[in-house]
C-alpha cells in the first residue's frame, strides 16, 4: 500500500523525485486548505451583518429541498451500487436509464392532462405513470445489459466502461431522435401543487410524495435483497460469482435481475424527478447520473445502505453547501456553482475516503 | 435457420429504429448515385443485407465447425432478409392503420414524408410486400457476398464501399475538383448532387482494380517500400522509394489548403486541433493506461490561459473590457508558459487521484472536466474570463504580418504543432519512459515490483498529456479568435476519447485516422450534424464489441494478438479437418454461455 514512502531501487533519473512522499504531502496540504476554507467560509457567511444574512427559514427550506433531491439521488444511486456490487462495473449509462423512464412517462402525463384524467383521478393516474416510467427504464436497462455489457463480461475493466460511455451517448441521442431536442413541460396534478405545514415547517406536497415514495421503495428493496430467495442469490453473486455459479445459481439471470431492479428504482426516480422539476429533456440524465454516482461513492459503493445515506447526505450538501461556504467570500450567486460542488465532493471523497462513509476507508488498489 | 430468423428480426427492429430517429425520412433527397441510390434507401437495405451476411456465420457445434453450402447459405440469407422485411413491413402497416399524424405527436420523425417515401403512393399492404421482397433480395445478396471466393469478394466489396464513400463526399470532392480546374460534371451531377452513374462505374472500376492489384502484387509493393521485413526490428526502415513517397506525401500535405480551399481547410484545421488533443490523451490512455474522461480540462485550461496571456479582452454586451488580470505577451512566448502551466496542473490533479483504480480515476477526471467548465461560466470568475459571454480579441499568432486566423494559414500552424507532437509521442513510445508506461499499463503491481516508479511515471504521463492537450486548446483559441464556455463541454472529452479508441489505443496513425474520421467527416457532412453523437455512441460500443484494438492497432499489441489468432485458426482448422471426431470437443471459451 505505501508505495511512495519506502526506499527502494527506482529509475535513477527519477529517484530523488519519487522517494519523497509526494502524495502524502499534497494530500495533507490539500486537506488542510480545504478544511480551512470551508470553516472560514461558513463562519463568514453566518456572521454577515444583519440584512445580508440568510434567515433561519432559508436554511430550513434548503435542508428540506436537499432531502427531497437526496431521496431521488438515493434511488438512482442504488442502481449504481447494485450493479457495481454484482459486476464490479460502473454503469455509466444509468443516468440514461433514469431519463428514459421520465421521458416516456411524460407522453402519458401529457395525454392525461389534456383529457382531464390527471386531475379527476390523480391517484390512479400517478400509479399508471409510475408503472409506465418503471417499464421504460427497465426496458432500457435490460437492452443495455444484453447488448452492451453481457458480451464484455470478462473483458478488461476499462472496456465495459468505454462501452457504457458510448451507450450513454447513444441512448440520450436516440431519445433526441425519437422525441426531439426541446424540453417538455411535465404537468403537475393540482392535488400536488402548493405546500402543507408539518411541525411548523412548510413542505411542498410534491416533495412529501417524493420523500414517502422513495422511503417505501428503499424499504422494499431492503426486504427484497435480505429476505427473498432471489435477493439471497444476488448477495451470493456479489460475494463471489464463481462460487455462486457452482452452488447452482444462474449468474446471468441474477445479473439481468439486478439490472431490472436498478431500472425499477431509476424509473421511480425518473417520475419523481419529473414531478419535482416539471421538465423532461433528452440531456436530463447526465447530471443527476453523475450526482447519484457521487452519492453512491460517498456512501461506499457496493453498499445498499451506503447509497441511500449518500443520496440524502449529498442532497443536503448540495443545497446547503454552496450558500453556506461561498456567500461569506462574497462570491456572487453561489448556486451556479452547485454542480462544481458535487464534483468537488466526489473528488474529495475518492481522495480522502475512497471506501465512502460506510466503507472500509481504503479503495482496493488496481 | 433459427439464428437466421433471430438475426432477421433484429435487423427489422434496427430498420424501425433508423426510421424512428429520422435517418430515413430526413434523407430521402440525399442522392448518392443518380437518383436511384439515396441515403434513405441505403438505410432500408443495409440492415437486411447485414442480417444475411451475419446469418451464415460459420459456427462451432459439438466441436465441429459448421459451414453452410452455397444453396443453404442463400436460403438462410433470404430467410433473414425476409424476417427483416416482415418486421419493417409490419411497422409500415401499423403506422398507416394507426395514423401517422397521431404517432408523430410523440415520435417526431415518423412523418408523412417518411410514409410517402416508404409507400410511394401505394397502399400500405402493397408497400410492405414490396419491402419484404426487397429485403429478401438484400438478405440473399448479403449471404451470397459472403460465399464468394476471396479474389472476387475483395474487389467487389472495395468497389462498393469506395463508391458509396465518394457518393457521401459530394460536398467535398467536387469543390476540390473545381479548385483544380478539373471538369467534373461527368462524375458529380449538379442536378442530383450525387455521383452520376458514369462516375460511379468509373470509381468502382478503379477501386476494384486497385484491390486486385493489392491482392496480387501487394507484398511486392510493400517490400519495395519498406525494404525486407525484419520481424525483430520494431520500426519501418527507410528505403529510397519510401523516402520519395514521404516527400511526395509531405508536398501534398503542404499544398493541400491551396488546392482544397477555405471551407475544407477550416475543417482540416479543426481535425488537427483534435489530432493534437488525441495525441495528448493517447499518452495518458494509450501509453500509461490511465482512463481520463476529463480531458476538456486541459483543453479549456490551454485556451483560456493563452487568451489571458496574450491580451484578449472580455466580451460584454456593449463591447469589450480588460480582464481583471491582463498580460500582453507574444503567442510564441505565451505557448511555453501555457505548456508549463498545464503540465503543472497535470501533476497537481494527478497526484491526489493516482492511487485510484481505473474506473474511479475516470469518474474523478470527468468531475474535474465538468468543474472547470462550471468555473469558467460562473459569475465568480466573470471578471477574469468573461463568464458566459467569454473572451475575444485573441492573438492570431502572427509572425510579422502573417496572421494565422485565415483557415488556410491556420492549417500550417496546426500542422507544425501536430508534427511536433507526433515526433514527441513517437520518441517517447520507444524510449525508456515509454516502456515504463507500457509496463504500468499492462500490470501495475508487476511494474512496481520491477522497480518502475509508478507514481513518477503516472505523473509524467499526466503532465505530458496535459501539456499537449493545452497546446490543442491554445491553437483552438487562435483559430476561432474568441472563446465561450459553450465550446468546452464534456463532449470534447468524449470526442477525443472516441478518437483515441476508434483509431486504436496507443497507435499514432490511429489517432490521425480517428480524428479524420470522427472530426473531419462530421465537419464535412453537415447534414448529419444532429446524428453525430448518436453515431459516436454507436461507434464506441461497436468498436469495443467487435474490434477492441481499433482501426489501426498499435503494432506491438497487434503482433501479440495475431499470434493468438494464428493459434486459434490452427485449432479451428484442425477441428474442421477432423470431421469424424468420435468425441465432441467442448469449444474453448464457448462453454457455459
Amino acid at each position: 500500500m505505501s508505495s511512495s514512502g519506502s526506499a527502494r531501487t527506482v529509475d535513477a533519473r527519477l529517484s530523488g523525485f519519487a522517494t519523497l512522499p509526494w502524495r502524502r504531502i499534497i494530500l495533507v496540504v490539500l486537506g488542510a486548505t480545504i478544511a480551512f476554507v470551508a470553516v472560514a467560509g461558513a463562519y463568514k457567511t453566518l456572521t454577515l451583518p444583519e440584512g445580508e444574512r440568510y434567515s433561519g427559514d432559508f436554511w430550513i427550506d434548503q435542508i428540506v429541498n436537499g432531502l427531497g433531491q437526496g431521496a431521488i439521488l438515493a434511488l438512482i444511486a442504488l442502481g449504481y451500487t447494485l450493479v457495481y456490487g454484482i459486476l464490479r462495473m460502473i454503469n455509466f449509462a444509468h443516468g440514461e436509464v433514469f431519463m428514459a423512464g421520465a421521458f416516456i412517462s411524460f407522453f402519458f402525463a401529457d395525454a392525461y392532462l389534456k383529457s382531464g384524467f390527471l386531475d379527476s383521478n390523480t391517484y390512479l393516474a400517478l400509479l399508471i405513470l409510475l408503472v409506465v416510467s418503471i417499464a421504460g427504464s427497465t426496458l432500457v436497462a435490460i437492452l443495455l445489459e444484453r447488448i452492451a455489457y453481457r458480451p464484455l463480461r470478462n473483458a478488461p475493466r476499462l472496456v465495459p466502461l468505454i462501452t457504457a460511455i458510448g451507450a450513454s451517448l447513444f441512448i440520450a441521442n436516440a431519445f433526441r431522435g425519437f422525441f426531439g431536442p426541446q424540453p417538455y413541460g411535465y404537468p403537475l396534478p393540482t392535488l400536488l401543487q402548493g405546500s402543507i405545514g408539518i411541525f411548523g415547517i412548510s413542505v411542498a406536497r410534491v416533495q412529501l410524495l417524493v420523500f414517502v415514495t422513495a422511503i417505501v421503495a428503499m424499504v422494499a428493496l431492503q426486504l427484497f435483497v435480505n429476505r427473498s430467495r432471489t435477493g439471497r442469490s444476488m448477495r451470493a453473486v456479489a460475494e463471489d460469482s464463481e462460487i455462486a455459479s457452482l452452488m447452482g445459481i444462474n449468474v446471468d439471470r441474477i445479473v439481468v435481475i439486478t439490472f431490472i431492479v436498478g431500472g425499477i428504482l431509476a424509473g421511480i426516480a425518473g417520475l419523481l424527478f419529473a414531478l419535482t422539476f416539471q421538465q423532461v429533456q433528452f440531456t436530463m440524465g447526465f447530471k443527476p447520473g453523475i450526482a447519484a454516482f457521487t452519492a453512491a461513492v460517498l456512501g461506499g459503493i457496493g453498499s445498499i445502505g451506503g447509497a441511500a445515506l449518500g443520496g440524502f447526505v449529498l442532497g443536503v450538501l448540495q443545497a446547503v453547501g454552496p450558500p453556506l461556504l461561498l456567500t461569506g467570500f462574497g462570491i456572487p450567486s453561489p448556486f451556479s456553482l452547485k454542480d462544481a460542488f458535487v464534483f468537488l465532493v466526489l473528488i474529495l471523497v475518492l481522495v480522502f475516503r475512497p471506501g465512502g462513509l460506510l466503507g472500509s476507508g481504503e479503495a482496493e488498489k488496481v | 435457420m433459427r439464428s437466421a430468423v433471430r438475426v432477421g428480426a433484429i435487423a427489422g427492429a434496427v430498420t424501425i429504429f433508423l426510421a424512428a430517429v429520422g435517418l430515413i425520412g430526413n434523407f430521402t433527397d440525399l442522392n448518392l448515385i443518380g437518383t436511384q441510390v439515396t441515403f434513405a434507401g441505403l438505410m432500408i437495405l443495409t440492415p437486411p443485407l447485414l442480417a444475411g451476411y451475419v446469418a451464415i456465420t460459420p459456427r462451432v457445434e459439438a466441436g465441429r465447425l459448421i459451414e453452410l453450402g452455397r444453396g443453404e447459405a442463400l436460403a438462410a440469407g433470404a430467410t433473414a432478409g425476409a424476417l427483416a422485411g416482415v418486421v419493417f413491413g409490419a411497422f409500415v402497416v401499423f403506422v398507416d392503420t394507426f395514423g401517422v399524424e397521431r404517432i408523430r405527436e410523440v415520435f417526431i420523425n415518423i412523418s408523412p414524408e417518411l410514409m410517402e417515401y416508404l409507400t410511394q403512393g401505394r397502399t400500405a399492404i402493397v408497400a410492405a410486400a414490396i419491402l419484404v421482397a426487397v429485403s429478401v433480395a438484400a438478405g440473399a445478396a448479403g449471404a451470397g457476398y459472403r460465399t464468394l471466393s476471396d479474389p472476387i469478394r475483395r474487389p467487389l466489396g472495395t468497389a462498393v464501399w469506395v463508391t458509396l464513400l465518394f457518393g457521401f463526399l459530394q460536398r467535398i470532392v467536387p469543390i476540390a475538383l473545381d479548385q483544380l480546374d478539373v471538369e467534373r460534371d461527368w462524375m458529380y451531377s449538379k442536378v442530383t448532387g450525387g455521383l452520376t452513374w458514369v462516375g460511379a462505374v468509373v470509381i468502382a472500376a478503379v477501386a476494384a482494380g486497385a484491390s486486385v492489384l493489392k491482392a496480387r502484387k501487394g507484398d511486392a509493393i510493400r517490400a519495395a517500400i519498406k525494404g525486407q521485413r525484419d520481424r525483430r526490428a520494431d520500426g519501418p526502415r527507410l528505403t529510397p522509394l519510401s523516402f520519395a513517397l514521404m516527400l511526395v506525401g509531405l508536398a501534398v500535405v503542404l499544398i493541400a489548403p491551396h488546392v482544397l480551399g477555405s471551407v475544407i481547410s477550416e475543417v482540416l484545421g479543426t481535425v488537427m486541433v483534435f489530432a493534437l488533443l488525441g495525441l495528448g490523451l493517447n499518452i495518458v490512455v494509450g501509453y500509461a493506461g490511465l482512463l481520463d474522461l476529463g480531458y476538456v480540462f486541459f483543453f479549456t485550461l490551454g485556451a483560456y490561459t493563452l487568451a489571458l496571456l496574450t491580451g484578449a479582452t472580455l466580451n460584454t454586451f456593449v463591447g469589450s473590457t480588460e480582464p481583471a488580470i491582463a498580460f500582453n505577451l507574444n503567442f510564441y512566448v505565451a505557448i511555453p508558459i501555457v505548456v508549463l502551466v498545464a503540465a503543472g496542473a497535470g501533476v497537481l490533479i494527478g497526484a491526489p487521484v493516482l492511487r485510484l483504480r481505473g474506473d474511479y480515476l475516470a469518474l474523478v477526471t470527468l468531475g474535474l472536466g465538468e468543474m472547470i467548465v462550471v468555473l469558467v461560466t460562473s459569475p465568480w470568475l466573470e471578471p477574469l474570463v468573461g463568464g458566459p459571454q467569454g473572451m475575444r480579441d485573441i492573438t492570431d499568432a502572427a509572425i510579422g504580418n502573417f496572421g494565422f486566423r485565415d483557415p488556410k494559414h491556420f492549417y500550417y500552424l496546426a500542422f507544425a504543432f501536430v508534427v511536433l507532437a507526433l515526433f514527441v509521442s513517437w520518441r517517447l513510445a520507444n524510449s525508456r519512459v515509454g516502456r515504463a508506461w507500457t509496463a504500468l499499463r499492462e500490470d501495475e503491481q508487476v511494474a512496481d515490483a520491477m522497480g518502475v516508479s509508478t507514481t513518477a511515471y503516472k505523473l509524467l504521463a499526466f503532465a505530458m498529456g496535459g501539456a499537449i492537450g493545452s497546446v490543442g486548446g491554445a491553437l483552438f483559441a487562435v483559430k476561432i479568435g474568441s472563446l465561450t464556455p459553450a465550446s468546452f463541454t464534456v463532449l470534447v472529452s468524449i470526442q477525443v476519447l472516441g478518437i483515441v479508441i476508434l483509431g486504436g489505443i496507443g497507435s499514432l496513425p490511429g489517432v490521425i485516422t480517428g480524428s479524420l474520421v470522427l472530426v473531419g467527416l462530421p465537419g464535412l457532412l453537415r447534414e448529419f450534424e444532429e446524428y453525430r453523437l448518436l453515431a459516436y455512441g454507436a461507434a464506441l460500443v461497436a468498436v469495443m464489441l467487435l474490434r477492441p484494438a481499433g482501426l489501426i492497432p498499435n503494432v506491438r499489441r497487434s503482433r501479440e494478438l495475431k499470434d493468438e489468432d494464428r493459434e486459434q485458426d490452427k485449432w479451428a482448422s484442425d477441428v474442421a479437418a477432423d470431421e469424424h471426431a468420435a468425441t465432441p470437443i467442448t469449444p474453448l471459451g464457448e462453454g457455459a454461455g
